[in-house]
């Protein structure tokens, strides 16, 4: 399904079209054909009104009986009838094709999504754009499915009209036609302005929300009261205010000096075209009826000449947008197997980083450069270093995220890169600084450290392990409560419960090697010291990475290397570094100095 | 309790109406009238079109049956040709002006809101109901906004069309103006039923909307990408999300299909009033009490009369009520109550003295709707920060050293005892007078999207911010301007078009915003917490040389780090357990023993 929705191609409007008539062929197509039926319904309401008014005048002449204008008299009723029920049984139809679109589509934009190479989801640009194109994306769709509706009904509408028109005077429908382009070339061209002076004016929009957020906002509130620049700031704001509104309010004129504009031209127009049409009904060449019928007709012309038609126009300028948007999202690039289940774990003995070079997309400042080392399966690692020295990257690396390095990183004499995505799953497990809070039960945070089998006893265990027994014993129900406030008898856990969730998670966990990237910053001493001691609990038996730049927890590792300036630096255990009197030393020193 | 609501809801909309209408008239006194006095004419000119079409068609019906000259017929089409401009041109200037006087009063009942909120006790910040009437408080700004206009739209627009177009009816045939109840009554009836009795489906489905998208933002959302990604856990999420979904769409279903039906059931009234209308005009023509341009015209407004009731009735009063909430929020928050001290004169630079200061978090309320016992954050805590001290404060997370620190800033007065600032209560102070000669570096200190220079500047908005004096604070601060692009004046945000910085160097930036406020006190609440320790030490000596002049507060979890301070406090549970300095602590079974040595161990030789 999602293969025929969503690819790498160029979306035009042909696809509002095509993905809904793809998903539910049959709702669009009544959704189509209602649509068609209710753009020729005003014509309809002019030929019945005409034949109404006409047989009333012909009862009263006496012409014809009082039975004549029951025909019409339904007509009539049918059509206004029709006119007022449509929506509400289109309704249906509306809702069920969204339903549709929701499961097929919207799943299908989502999966894009979570394919997305990594490094998308770290350039702020492209996933703006992807949140653009994943916010209510079925909403987007039909709305792009309606608008061409809208349009061709526009079209249909005026153009039944005018048939009748022609039939009676045949040159006014051609004087119609020949104003009528001018116009709406105006009316395009006029969104197309409007939304260029309109991204202006939202630049200094962004700038005011964003004071407003200072001086609103509850999370600087400490500052805000204890500096006091609330003034100041105001002033700021409401400069940018004021320049915003200024080009709002000069957009907004001049959009409705040309949507008036154009309606007054209709309506000198209209009135041409009545004048007209007085000749022949003088000259009893078109009925009475009729002729009311056809100046009603042309006046509803002016009505649509104005809001709808500048409507339908700037909602193609934003559909256009959309596809633009759609069509760059597509075609970003995904990681092969990246929603893949975990594959059955690989034994290796060695894992190598040779000549590593790396930068991130986008930037020319080397992360890592020359970075050479090698770790054996079963021993323990700390990689420690100054922020920024690349520490946290080389995980990156390790788990897939990025493998746009140079030089080779090897597992068993294998480049890493020719391994699957699920074979990088069963062997590396991360618990990071920013460790997901799964809004789930607790049993199933844990459980998800292992997808492929849930055990509810030894994800008890690793529960107890990690001190959280004690916790459990408190929530309402046990390992099966709800955590967060996503269900409503959710239940919080403090920052340091979630901490151990996810170490819990990690033990749960059957893969080779164990990283930690700086889980316990955020901890105290005491909460801290609890924690490392619980990690000799994970390291018996696997091979683990920790990084930290805490040197005291580095101790336990069996290998400590030292990440400087993209390059292992210095390595050895804590005994060798100390007496190398080098980065090692000098950071141990400076945190030990506190101590004596 | 239904009487109750009633009057509630009248005084939210009277006060929204007090509250508002002086501030548009003073924003933009001429167009405010003139918006009014447009739209009047704007809801006239509608009704005058329908008389103007009439009399057309009368005249050309005439003028075809050969009784008048074309030429009146002529001069009927020219007066219907200036309504139809003149509603062209009322239509566009009425809904333009609502949205200037709109834009302008915005601006001023946006600023007093912001600065109503610098008013405010900081402590109302941490009550949950509080806070969402200080959230609310824009949209329900806008909102009010929005009501007025609509109110005042309904006696402007409305009800001029709809009277001068009975008055028509009435005129043509009195009987006529039963049409109008036609139209009204069951649009009105409809409305009603829909308020009582839909308003609360939306709720059902909304929890199970929030689990579905969760379950995406687990799936692929920024934060959680990662480690989906590591742990294989998409396929899992997927599971839920889709079965949140089938959940979802069949409440969503149930609940669409039985509005529905009822509105269906509506249309199908409106259908009828429509045929009856119909039925009166038709009638009324026959029996010519009505001309046929007569009958064509009002027939040709009957959906104009329906359009019109629809929105006023469902648009308009529908918005009403589902704004009403957040215009309460907007109200309350008016009301609220701000820093009351009455002394602007700062106290002056000497000791900070907490007698038996006890305070308490605004607590909330049980399930049963009896409000919590307040939990002490901080329990009867006596203390001199004497003049020139540098004062740590160490304890567990939760032990109340943030909440104390914040008593001592002035920020917090406390619930029970007293805090004095060289021996001024300041309870007494305005927030002014409280804060001046006061710095701090806040835990969660902020990341203005702003300039280098304006990040720092930002904390003594009175002062010169003269490049001697901000390069002096970056040294203290260990902040390079010259590693900035565009140096002091590098914007420090991707969103607008500037540069991204890490925790550290934001934290940097954070501490050279503390040291350049003009200060005599000054608090630092763990303020090195992202930057390593090899840097850590180096702020800390130079923070220690800074605050030998002055009087300081460090909190901090890095136990080391407190030997700097002159003398140590230890908290626990919200009480202050130790008091001393380290080798005095250090010498004594307690907290601080306990504390350190958790630490210590991993840097044992």
């Amino acid at each position: 399904m999602k293969e025929l929705l969503i690819n790498h191609k160029k979306y035009g409007f042909g696809d509002f079209l095509r993905i809904p008539f793809t998903v539910c062929p049959v709702y669009a197509g009544i959704k189509t054909l209602n649509q068609i039926l209710v753009s020729v319904l005003p014509s309809l309401q002019v030929l019945a009104t005409a034949a109404f008014i006409d047989t009333a005048l012909d009862i009263f002449a006496g012409k014809a009986g009082q039975s004549a204008i029951t025909a019409p008299l339904l007509c009539l009723i049918a059509i206004v009838a029709y006119n007022n029920l449509n929506w509400q049984l289109m309704s249906y139809i509306n809702l069920k094709m969204a339903m549709r679109l929701e499961f097929a589509y919207r799943t299908g934009i989502v999966e894009k999504r979570a394919a997305l190479e990594y490094r998308h989801v770290e350039d702020n640009d492209t996933w703006e754009l992807v949140n653009r194109v994943c916010g209510d994306p079925v909403g987007k769709l039909t709305g792009g499915f309606d608008n061409i509706l809208g349009a061709a009904n526009i079209v249909l509408r005026v153009g039944s009209l005018l048939v009748i028109l022609m039939a009676q005077v045949w040159w006014a429908g051609l004087a119609i036609v020949a104003i009528s382009i001018p116009l709406f070339r105006l009316a395009i061209k006029g969104g197309q302005q409007i939304y260029e002076e309109n991204k202006e004016a939202e630049k200094h929009r962004r700038r005011a929300d964003y004071l407003k957020s200072v001086l609103q906002g509850r999370e600087n509130v400490e500052e805000r009261t204890l500096f006091g620049y609330t003034e100041k700031v105001n002033r700021q704001w409401l400069k940018k205010y004021e320049a915003a509104r200024k080009i709002s309010v000069g957009v907004t004129a001049r959009y409705f000096v040309r949507l008036k504009g154009s309606s007054l031209i209709t309506v000198l127009l209209s009135l041409l075209i009545i004048s007209v049409l007085l000749f022949p009904l003088t000259k009893g060449l078109i009925t009475p009826g009729m002729f009311m019928g056809l100046i009603t007709s042309t006046l509803n012309l002016i009505q649509m000449m104005s809001w709808e038609l500048s409507d339908t126009m700037n909602k193609i300028a934003q559909n256009l947008e959309y596809c633009k948007d759609l069509t760059a999202f597509c075609a970003l690039s995904e990681t092969p197997g990246a929603l893949d289940l975990p594959g059955a774990g690989i034994p290796f003995e060695s894992l190598e980083f040779r000549q590593v070079s790396f930068r991130y997309p986008g930037t020319d400042k080397d992360i890592l450069k020359d970075f050479n080392l090698r770790l054996e399966c079963g021993r323990h690692y700390a990689f420690v270093g100054v922020n920024g020295a690349g520490k946290t990257t080389l995980t990156k690396l390790l788990t897939g995220l990025y493998d746009n390095y140079e030089g080779e990183i090897l597992l068993d004499g294998r480049e890493l890169r020719t391994f699957r995505q699920a074979d990088l799953k069963a062997l590396f497990s991360v618990v990071y600084q920013d460790f997901a809070r799964y809004q789930i039960s607790l049993d199933d945070n844990i459980a998800l450290g292992n997808v492929l089998r849930k055990d509810p006893a030894k994800i008890r265990e690793a529960a107890e392990a990690m001190g959280l027994g004690q916790t459990i014993a408190g929530l309402p129900r046990g390992m099966e409560t709800p955590l967060g406030k996503i269900k409503e008898q959710g239940v919080d856990l403090s920052g340091g419960q979630w901490q151990r969730l996810a170490i819990a998670r990690a033990l749960y966990n059957p893969a080779a090697v164990q990283i930690l990237d700086e889980p316990t910053a955020a901890l105290d001493p005491v909460a801290e010291s609890g924690i490392y001691e619980m990690f000799g609990k994970i390291i018996a038996g696997k091979s683990t990475i920790f990084i930290t730049h805490r040197l005291g927890a580095a101790r336990l590792a069996d290998e400590i290397i030292v990440v400087d300036g993209g390059k292992v630096a210095e390595k050895g255990n804590h005994e060798e570094l100390l007496s190398q009197k080098g980065i090692y030393a000098s950071m141990y020193e400076a945190q030990r100095s506190w101590y004596q | 309790m239904k009487r109750q609501n009633r009057t509630k809801k009248e005084r939210t909309m009277a006060g929204a109406f007090g509250r508002l209408l002086p501030v548009m008239l003073k924003a933009t006194p001429f167009l405010f009238m003139a918006s009014m006095v447009l739209s009047v004419l704007h809801g006239v000119s509608f009704g005058v079109e329908t008389m103007m079409q009439q009399r057309f068609f009368d005249r050309a019906v005439d003028a075809a049956g050969g009784k008048i000259g074309i030429g009146q017929a002529f001069l009927a089409l020219a007066f219907l040709g200036i309504a139809n401009v003149a509603c062209q041109v009322l239509n566009g200037v009425a809904n333009f002006l609502p949205d200037v006087v709109d834009g302008k009063a915005g601006a001023h009942l946006s600023m007093a809101i912001q600065r109503k909120i610098s008013r405010l006790d900081p402590a109302v910040f941490e009550d949950t109901e509080k806070l969402d009437d200080i959230n609310k408080a824009e949209q329900g700004k806008d909102n009010a906004f929005w009501y007025v206009t609509d109110v005042l739209t309904l006696l402007t627009f409305y009800i001029p069309y709809f009277a001068f177009m009975g008055w028509y009816l009435f005129s043509l045939k009195p009987i006529l103006v039963s049409a109008i109840v036609i139209i009204f009554l069951p649009t009105a009836l409809a409305q009603l039923i829909r308020a009582k009795a839909f308003s609360h489906l939306e709720d059902a489905s909304a929890p199970v909307r929030r689990e579905y998208e969760y379950y995406e933002t687990c799936m692929a959302g920024r934060e959680y990408f990662k480690e989906t990604r590591i742990l294989g856990s998409f396929l899992y999420f997927k599971r839920l999300y889709q079965e949140t979904l089938v959940c979802l769409q069949r409440l969503k279903f149930k609940a669409t299909m039985k509005s529905n039906l009822f509105e269906l059931s509506m249309r199908a009234i409106t259908v009828a009033g429509y045929c009856t209308i119909l039925w009166m005009l038709y009638d009324a023509l026959l029996k010519q009490e009505v001309t046929v341009g007569a009958f064509a015209a009002v027939f040709n407004s009957i959906g104009m009369l329906y359009a019109l009731m629809e929105e006023i009735i469902c648009r308009h009063i529908g918005e009403m009520t589902a704004n009403a909430g957040s215009i309460r929020n907007y109200l309350n928050f008016l009301a609220m109550e701000e820093r009351t001290g009455q002394r602007p004169d700062a106290p002056g630079w000497g000791d900070v003295v907490l007698e038996n200061v006890s305070f308490s978090y605004p607590a909330g309320k049980k399930d049963d709707g009896t409000p919590q016992p307040p939990h002490y954050a901080v329990k009867n805590v006596s203390l001199t920060l004497r003049k020139g001290e540098t004062l740590a404060v160490v304890g567990e997370n939760g032990s109340g050293k943030s909440t104390l620190i914040r008593l001592i800033a002035g920020l917090y007065l406390p619930k029970e005892g007293t805090v004095r600032k060289n021996g001024v209560d300041t309870r007494q102070l305005t927030m002014d007078a409280l804060t001046c000669q006061t710095s701090a570096v806040f835990q969660k200190f902020q990341r203005y999207q702003m300039t280098l220079a304006e990040n720092i500047v930002i904390s003594d908005p009175g002062a010169e911010s003269g490049k001697t004096r901000l390069d002096s604070v970056c040294a203290m601060a260990g902040t390079e301007p010259g590693a900035f692009p565009q140096s002091y004046d590098t914007m420090l945000s991707r969103e607008f078009e500037g540069i991204d910085l890490s925790g550290g160097q934001w934290q940097r930036v954070a501490i050279a915003r503390g040291f350049f406020r003009g200060h005599d006190l000054i608090i630092l609440d763990e303020p090195t917490a992202a930057i390593d320790p090899y840097e850590e030490t180096l702020i800390y000596n130079r923070f220690a040389e800074i605050a030998r002049e002055k009087s300081a507060v460090i909190v901090t979890h890095r136990l080391g780090s407190v030997k700097l301070a002159d003398r140590i406090l230890v908290m626990k549970d919200g009480e202050a357990v130790q008091i001393g300095t380290h080798d005095e602590l250090i010498a004594q079974e307690g907290e601080y023993k306990r504390l350190y040595e958790a630490q210590e161990q991993w840097y044992k030789s």
